[in-house]
């Protein structure tokens, strides 16, 4: 029955709709992750700045009425936040973990405090008529059979998640910014002695990080559900992490790991809804973080090999 | 060794530290509250008011002190492992079902061997980490953090499943562990339970390990310069797993001891972040064993604080976030320390190493 249920979604493309829908926040999180851990300053924190930037921009979004006023601010309270964290890793000399750290802790109960005092509400905040990331129909294509369903009727954000994927590579490989980057988190004592401003590169590698995380949390907030749950990233800004390393590194490894993540939890997802089902949630939802060790070991082999062969 | 100046430096910089986080803490009160005195009193002296308060804060510092021992032994060899929170459900749910499913007998032998099979669990989970990590060098921070979801989801599995409590109204967990061996209550009329004599074996016994035995000078060596203990004739390999493995057993006791002193009976998400706080409680002791039991305290003292505040004020209890957010940041600001102690030369003292 489960089966039938998994076919019948996949048949009539729900579930690839579903996929892109759960997809989307991990792989926006995961690409603001992949910047600053190429420039040598691992992010650890984006499940903070995930709730953050989900809190405000619902917060702002209902009431100015405008969800782009929403998401605007929650990326700005987001990209804020990273500044933070670059003034306490990199001048008060905190390590990135431990900064990371504390604003996962930060971002969830800094939500809920503002929550109780601003709304009074302890759980959620569900304001009625809180304007919604629009979903995009593209005129025509809408009404051919497959393709529609396909391409059109997603999320604005899901697009703009997509094409980031094209603006990190671009970023990253093609600009004289991407190069410094790239050098700064590979050698920066070689960076340095070449005249390039380590630390400022650095700062705006974790703005960059902040200005993903927080598209990715405004979208849980205003996009996928249209309410604000206290922690409601329940983990995503983990997943994202990892799939910074499944993804080796780069924006299209990105792409295929957040298609896998997203995937095991659209399946879990259908998975639950079905009655009795002989096949337990708890091991589709684990999928994705045996699949990131899985891969981690991968990895790891593949270095051991090549450096027996180089000595 | 560190000269008796540098410690008192750094417990002077400390105790800036936890100064500044309240300090910051109060502001956002006076800001937000419109009681602050109140709020602040609350936060600060209702712990201390009642014997019932008192108990609570033991109760709550037992898992951290746990959980901080735990942690700071692991990152003393220098493996940042975010592990303790998985490690903690597996030794908890290893040593519940000992706890219901072995066969009847006396509760002195029982109840150790509950204790035990709970570390050991915990000490298993937390080798799959420490191998990756010492024979293919694949980062921990990952590898514990992914883990963790995998003890949550299994272990939640199991009590959905094969291992759930006929009669537990619904609720995924497992059958009730025989009375004889849940921890007693330390004394009639107060809520403590014996855990926190286990925490404070724990203490002693992780202390004398680090600092009196050959493995704890080998663990320390390692975390400090592994190359450099590597050349030196240590096996960093084998020293890096034993670490985990010690720090996956202590966290496992720390879950074990939380069942048997609070829950009663393992149940599916039973922890709350127990293993992460433990993490906060490492960082702010400094790896030091004693200053893990300090740290632990008064972070429960803080924790019962806020709970005491949103009972008797109009601030809700996340404030303490601020506190603890600012204690994690400030302590670990290595530029505090290195001004601290560069002031401190050039005021013609003895430098300071």
């Amino acid at each position: 029955m489960v089966w039938q249920t998994i076919w019948g979604q996949i048949v009539d493309l729900s579930l690839f709709a579903v996929l892109l829908r759960l997809m989307t926040p991990i792989l926006l999180a995961a690409l603001g992750g992949l910047i600053s851990d190429i420039g040598g300053v691992i992010n650890i924190g984006l499940e903070g700045l995930m709730l953050m930037s989900a809190f405000t921009s619902i917060a702002v979004g209902s009431s100015t009425g405008s969800w782009v006023v929403g998401v605007l601010a929650g990326v700005g309270v987001s990209m804020l936040v990273s500044y933070g964290m670059g003034f306490f890793s990199l001048k008060m000399k905190v390590d990135i973990i431990i900064t990371g750290f504390a604003v996962n802790i930060f971002g969830s109960g800094f939500t809920i405090f503002l929550m109780s005092k601003i709304y009074g509400l302890t759980g959620n905040y569900s304001p009625s008529g809180a304007p919604r990331i629009p979903l995009v129909k593209i005129p025509f294509i809408e009404d051919v059979p497959v393709l529609g369903k396909l391409l059109s009727g997603h999320s604005l954000m899901v697009w703009i998640a997509v094409l980031s994927v094209f603006f990190c590579l671009f970023l990253i490989y093609k600009t004289p910014y991407g190069v410094h980057l790239r050098s700064v988190g590979e050698a920066p004592y070689a960076a340095q002695s070449l005249g390039i401003p380590i630390k400022r590169i650095q700062y705006s590698a974790l703005a960059w990080s902040g200005a993903f995380a927080g598209l990715a949390g405004a979208f849980m907030s205003n996009g996928l559900t249209n309410m604000f749950v206290k922690d409601m990233t329940a983990g995503t800004g983990f997943l994202a992490l990892a799939v910074v390393l499944l993804g080796n590194r780069n924006p299209i490894g990105i792409l295929i790991g957040s298609i896998i993540f997203g995937l095991a939890s659209a399946l879990a997802t259908i998975v639950q809804t079905v009655p009795n089902s002989p096949i337990p949630s708890q091991f589709i939802q684990m999928i994705p973080y045996v699949v990131t060790i899985l891969a981690l070991v991968f990895f790891a082999l593949q270095n051991k090999r090549r450096l027996a062969t180089l000595a | 060794m560190k000269s008796s100046r540098a410690i008192y430096l750094e417990v002077g910089g400390i105790l800036a530290a936890v100064f500044t986080a309240l300090l910051c803490g109060f502001i956002v009160i006076l800001f937000t509250s419109s009681e602050p005195f109140t709020a602040i009193s609350a936060l600060l002296l209702d712990p201390l008011s009642s014997t019932f308060n008192i108990g609570t804060i033991l109760n709550k510092a037992v898992p951290l002190i746990l959980t901080g021992l735990a942690l700071s032994v692991v990152f003393q060899s220098g493996v940042f492992s975010m592990g303790a929170e998985g490690q903690l459900y597996i030794g908890a749910f290893v040593g519940a079902l000992a706890g219901v499913y072995l066969p009847v007998m006396s509760p002195w032998i029982h109840m150790p061997l509950v204790l035990i099979c709970a570390m050991i669990g915990g000490a298993l989970y937390g080798a799959i980490p420490g191998l990756l990590k010492a024979y293919l060098n694949a980062s921990e921070i990952v590898t514990t953090l992914m883990l963790n979801f995998v003890a949550i989801l299994t272990t939640s599995y199991f009590v959905n499943n094969q291992f759930k409590a006929a009669n537990g109204g619904g609720y995924a967990r497992m059958e009730n562990i025989s009375k004889d061996i849940l921890l007693p209550k330390l004394f009639p009329g107060m809520n403590a339970h014996a855990g926190i004599l286990i925490a404070l074996l724990a203490v002693v016994v992780v202390y004398l390990l680090m600092y009196k035995t050959s493995i704890g000078y080998e663990l320390r060596l390692v975390g400090k310069n592994g190359h450099f203990a590597r050349y030196g004739g240590i096996a960093t390999r084998k020293v890096i797993v034993v670490s985990v493995m010690i720090s996956g057993g202590i966290a496992g006791l720390a879950g074990i001891v939380e069942i048997l002193g609070i829950h009663q009976t393992f149940k599916e998400n039973f922890s709350a972040s127990l293993g992460f706080d433990g993490i906060i409680i490492a960082l702010l002791a400094r790896n030091h064993p004693i200053g893990v039991l300090i740290a632990a305290l008064f972070y429960a003292y803080i924790q019962v604080g806020a709970q005491t505040m949103q009972f008797g004020s109009d601030m809700p209890r996340e404030v303490a976030v601020i506190i603890q957010v600012m204690l994690v940041l400030l302590v670990s600001a290595q530029a505090i320390f290195t001004y601290l102690k560069q002031r401190y030369a050039k005021t013609g003292q003895k430098a300071v190493k």
